[in-house]
């Protein structure tokens, strides 16, 4: 039982991950209709600023340099809608895909010209475990765990807030539906998009910090593995919705958790390893049978 | 009629399908032959004339008077002056505002630009004047040079080399004459072992349906329903052979439906279809899937033209025929001499239909940037590549202007005269459905109004009343077609 | 006499008709795509070995980063008939790779077989792969597809790290040739692409090309036409795969050693990416074009950009700059290089009319 529940907190930080970076991919799919392959190298760009004002050269506490680096990662991201996007409106699907893919290699190119060829770690947020008596004696949760879980709940709580009651989300809401159709309606979809980047962009960046926080150490390629979870949640959750893919993010994780307990608690643990496959394998079967993700709904065809 | 439900297993079916096929392909071998074989012969024969040609050039230049000779090459000298002064003079004679507006330089007049390229015309003439009298100067020398006729060699030569020809052309006759009927024997007995299986295999495929004496298909208490939604609810109409059958009905009233179920887009909701298909069985169209269709005689085009942009008309026509290709995916990735013969066997039968269609001309353009009316044309000659029975043709008229919906009327009917097939219709355009069709079904809310001749139709109350609003359909074509010719 | 030529230019003009006709076959052979492959991949060839010769002509790297290219040509040019004709697109290539890598590893490095089963068994479990990925696609379409696609190259990575995360093979035997890190590699990587150039060039112009391109423009009329989408996505998929699979047999015949777990390694996201962009610069539907994107994406910077001393120094700007160039062509030529050739031929030819037009009036053209 502890066992099984130590392995769960130990997928905390991760889950918080996932969510946030799920949510980052999910907001540009819906009003640029593109998968953005560069979400990862946009949220290390974000923990690389944290980490250099975090460090001997600048010294400052996390809960500043933070800030410092969301808002890096949200112009970076605003910049590349407006400076790429905006103009390549025509641009089909696939070539959208990979603009982005292009980014990358800017990106993953500008940030040793800034930084150097270091891989720079960040501390923990809070450092030290919570302490548990009695039953539920031999547990670990760390205190960063709990803070990144404070922090993606407080985050993604207030976005979902956003998009359900004020005017901004459902601009957003509206431009996601049919972008045409809500611009001929007096929204201003460029806005929108450009806001959606920034937001896209500030998540990402919260989203590394977190992660380098428990892993400490930074490198260009970091968050990929996320992304990668990300895209996968998207379509399990189905991109019809924006909870949809959050809680598939969530879910990922703590799957993968699960099923790495299932392998020891058989005696396998030789193989846990392969954990991710059989996460992969599950995601793909639901999402064979519900291609339109648990989450969407399904669409007639018209011939 | 019974249902009797004689289910054969899909593998007998597919070699029935493959053999019938087989039988076809070696019909179309046997008519090409001689062709072939006198392509052959006279590739062979114009080869041995120019050799025997180059022997005989000595003698002949020998022969032939001088002075003409140097005429002639005086003449081929000036061509490339010719062809000049044919395109000023052309250029003089039609010209059109655009080209005048597309020389024309800043301060420059029409009458400018017509005395410069007149002033151009007499300077060629002038050159080619100079250049004629040049050669001819020559010409005298060139006599003297050469001599006078003298045609006893060349006499004595062509005798011989013309024996030498008859000898070798009665020769090549023979061979190929003989390699002909070798082959066709061996096609025709091949085809009488493929007849014979076709035979065995039909006799256990036939399900002992029948149809009445003229009727090619039959619809019979066809539902479709879309969960709640009703599209089709019941319709029951026969289609005779050899009739144009149009079906008609306001917005919404499921005619696109009926023909996505007929040609099994939709898996009905209930009733049933038989079609007589193209070997003269009975079968219920309910038991193939949507891409073998095409297989037993039923072909289709689409209300929005769907043809492939990125190949050429003729091109386009072959993919109706995918499924009749012999060679398979590796013989194809090898690129193996059987796929080239069946491809220019193919390819003839394309031509034929394109110029049929009267757009022959068309055959080696993309598809992309052609007029909509072409485009509507090349789909109704795919719909033809595949020896259909039934032709089943989604709105044709829609995006046409009113000439090229009259010409449509008569493609339609000649389609129907020449190629005998049976012509299922979705049409707006009210002017079209009355002047072609023989048969007319009007279906409103998935039911049958009415169904008789275009008169009878006419006539009909309920058929008024469904069409009150048919003034908002034709107000909605002009939009339509903008979008076509965009 | 009139079965025989004998007027008086007869004569001359039978025999300049059949020159004329032997030009016209010299032409429909020198205008054949098969000889322009196999004239490819001589030249090919000859640089490769001019470079191991290591006499300073050409640069000793070339041949390694020539070959290595020309491996991963091979799958992308089964990602052009993927997404060119068939108009899918899957973002599975680097773990399509990893197959015909492993499959090299344990059939020659581990169990010491021939070569020919190392390629055979690749193509088998790639086949496998491909009708799985080609089912997914019958259910599943755009862009959830490509990260369907992309979550199962996942899959397999995450397989190859839990089987062997490092693998490598230090010297084994092709055919009758031992290959160590001296041998010329880029011999059996060039017979491969050309071989798979070649089959793709007949698929592409055969009726199974114009079925792809069918379903691709509108699978309800290419249904109607009578073809099967089940058939020609999976076929589809499968040509994709096995190619992919081949470029990984080649790759490590080239390369010998692969890490699974490197996050920016051969079968990680990065290389699908790469693949994908090549396909997009060279234009979507040429097999040229292919082969030259990749050469953009791979071979430019291990060749030709590496003899200047400033960006051997600093290899980060050449990644900088391909960044931009893959944008660059993204929004601006859609088509792709080839399209930009087509364009140039247009241009030039517009030149020439023009030039002529000002001599001869407008009718001459």
């Amino acid at each position: 039982m502890t066992y099984l529940l130590n392995t769960l907190f130990a997928t905390l930080v991760p889950m918080c991950v996932t969510a946030m970076v799920t949510m980052a991919i999910t907001l540009i799919f819906k009003t640029s209709s593109t998968t953005n392959f560069a979400q990862g190298v946009i949220s290390a760009f974000g923990a690389y600023f944290v980490s250099y004002f975090m460090g001997e050269k600048v010294g400052l506490s996390i809960w500043i340099a933070m800030p410092i680096g969301v808002i890096a990662s949200t112009l970076v991201a605003v910049l590349i809608d407006v400076g790429i996007f905006r103009r390549g409106r025509y641009v089909n699907a696939v070539g959208k895909q990979i603009i982005t893919m292009g980014l990358i290699s800017i990106i993953v190119s500008v940030i040793p010209m800034i930084f150097g060829m270091t891989q720079p770690s960040i501390n923990k947020f809070v450092s030290g475990n919570v302490q548990f008596k009695g039953a539920l004696e031999g547990l670990v949760v760390t205190n960063n765990a709990l803070t990144c879980v404070g922090i993606t709940v407080a985050v993604l709580g207030v976005i979902f807030i956003l998009l359900r009651f004020s005017k901004w989300g459902l601009t957003v809401r509206a431009t996601a539906s049919n972008e045409y159709v809500a611009g001929m309606m007096g929204i201003n979809t460029h806005v929108v998009t450009a806001i959606t980047w920034g937001l896209a962009g500030a998540l990402g960046a919260l989203a590394a910090t977190m992660l380098a926080s428990e892993n400490a150490s930074i490198s260009v390629y970091f968050m990929t593995n996320y992304q990668v979870y990300a895209f996968l949640a998207g379509i399990l959750g189905g991109f019809a919705t924006f909870y949809g893919p959050v809680i598939a993010g969530v879910a990922i994780p703590l799957i993968n958790g699960l099923v790495i307990w299932a392998l020891n608690m058989l005696g396998l643990s030789e193989y846990s390893g392969w954990s991710m496959v059989i996460v992969y394998a599950i995601a793909l079967i639901i999402i064979f049978f519900k291609p339109q993700g648990l989450f969407g709904k399904r669409i007639a065809k018209k011939v | 009629m019974e249902k009797t439900s004689v289910k054969t297993s899909p593998r007998v079916q597919k070699k029935l399908i493959q053999a019938r096929q087989s039988i076809n392909w070696i019909k179309a071998e046997l008519e090409s032959l001689p062709e072939l074989y006198e392509g052959k012969k006279q590739a062979k024969l114009a080869r041995f004339k120019n050799k025997l040609n180059k022997q005989l050039s000595s003698a002949a230049f020998k022969a032939c008077d001088k002075g003409e000779y140097y005429d002639g090459v005086i003449d081929s000298k000036l061509m490339r002056y010719d062809v000049k002064k044919y395109m000023a003079h052309r250029a003089l004679n039609h010209g059109t505002a655009k080209r005048i507006f597309g020389t024309v330089k800043l301060g420059q007049s029409y009458d400018e630009i017509l005395s410069e390229q007149y002033a151009k015309y007499q300077q060629l003439n002038a050159a080619r004047a100079e250049y004629k009298g040049k050669l001819t100067e020559k010409k005298a020398a060139f006599v003297e040079k050469h001599g006078a006729a003298d045609a006893t060699e060349y006499n004595a030569l062509i005798a011989k080399k013309q024996a030498e020809y008859d000898e070798y052309e009665a020769k090549l006759t023979a061979a190929y004459g003989a390699a002909m009927s070798e082959k066709a024997e061996k096609l025709s007995q091949k085809l009488k072992g493929y007849e014979s299986l076709t035979e065995q295999l039909s006799a256990k495929t036939a399900g002992g349906l029948k149809l009445e004496e003229d009727v090619l298909l039959s619809v019979r208490d066809l539902k479709m329903y879309f969960g709640g939604l009703k599209a089709v609810d019941g319709l029951s109409f026969d289609v005779k052979k050899g009739e144009i059958f149009g079906l008609i009905g306001p917005n919404g009233a499921g005619k696109t439906t009926v023909f996505n179920c007929i040609t099994r887009f939709y898996d009905a909701t209930g009733g049933d279809m038989y079609f007589e298909n193209k070997y003269g069985e009975v079968v219920d169209m309910r038991s193939f899937k949507v891409h073998d269709v095409i297989l037993q005689g039923i072909s289709r085009t689409f209300q929005n033209v769907e043809l492939i942009k990125e190949i050429s008309v003729v091109d386009n026509l072959l993919v109706a025929c995918t499924r009749e290709y012999k060679t398979g995916i590796i013989g194809q990735a090898l690129g193996l001499p059987s796929l080239k013969k069946e491809e220019k066997l193919l390819r003839a039968k394309a031509m034929k239909i394109l110029k049929f269609m009267g757009i022959e001309s068309y055959a080696a353009w993309y598809a992309m940037g052609l007029p909509y009316g072409i485009l509507k044309k090349v789909e109704i000659a795919r719909a033809l590549m595949c020896d259909a029975k039934l032709i089943i043709m989604d709105e044709p008229a829609a995006g046409l202007n009113d000439s090229e919906t009259a010409d449509l009327t008569r493609t339609i009917r000649r389609i129907r005269d020449e190629f005998g097939v049976t012509i299922l219709l979705v049409e707006h355009d009210m002017s079209l459905v009355m002047n072609v069709c023989d048969t007319v079904c009007a279906i409103s809310f998935g039911r049958m109004l009415a169904i008789g001749t275009t008169d009878e139709i006419k006539k009909n109350k309920a058929v008024q009343e469904a069409y009150l609003g048919v003034d908002e359909d034709e107000e909605a074509q002009p939009q339509e077609e903008a979008e076509g010719n965009e | 006499m009139d079965k025989l030529l004998t007027n008086k230019y007869g004569v001359k003009g039978a025999v300049q008709r059949a020159d004329a006709k032997l030009t016209l076959a010299l032409r429909k052979t020198v205008s054949n795509p098969l000889l322009h492959y196999l004239i490819f991949g001589v030249i090919m060839c000859v640089i490769g070995y001019i470079a191991k010769q290591n006499t300073g002509v050409i640069p000793y790297s070339w041949e390694s980063g020539l070959a290595r290219t020309f491996a991963y040509s091979i799958a992308s040019v089964g990602f052009c008939l993927l997404m060119g004709y068939s108009g899918l697109a899957s973002l599975g290539t680097g773990g399509f790779i990893g197959i015909g890598t492993y499959a090299m590893y344990y059939i020659m490095g581990v169990l010491d077989l021939p070569f020919a089963l190392a390629v055979v068994v690749a193509i088998a479990i790639a086949a496998l792969v491909g009708i799985i990925v080609g089912f997914i696609s019958l259910r599943i379409e755009g862009i959830y597809l490509v990260i369907l696609t992309l979550g199962l190259s996942e899959i397999l990575r995450q397989i190859y790290v839990a089987v062997e995360d490092n693998i490598s093979i230090s010297r084994f035997r092709v055919f009758i040739e031992t290959i160590t890190t001296r041998s010329v590699t880029i011999y059996y990587v060039m017979v491969a692409l050309i071989i798979v150039m070649i089959v793709t060039t007949n698929l592409i112009n055969s009726p199974t090309g114009r079925a792809m391109l069918a379903m691709k423009n509108s699978t309800s009329a290419a249904q109607a036409m009578g073809i099967s989408l089940i058939k020609y996505r999976l076929l589809a998929f499968v040509l994709c795969t096995v190619y992919a699979a081949l470029s990984g047999v080649m790759y490590m015949v080239t390369t010998r050693s692969v890490m699974a777990s490197d996050a920016n390694g051969t079968y990680a996201l990065i290389t699908s990416l790469n693949i994908l962009a090549a396909v997009i610069i060279g234009g979507y539907k040429s097999v040229w074009g292919a082969v030259f994107g990749t050469f953009i994406m791979y071979g430019l910077q291990t060749t030709l950009l590496q003899q200047v001393n400033f960006l051997a120094d600093n290899p980060i700007i050449i990644t900088f700059f391909s960044g931009i160039l893959v944008i660059v062509v993204v929004m601006f030529f859609p088509g792709g290089v080839a399209q930009l050739l087509v364009e140039l031929k247009g241009l030039i030819k517009k030149l020439i009319k023009k030039i002529r037009e000002g001599r001869y009036g407008k009718d001459l053209g």
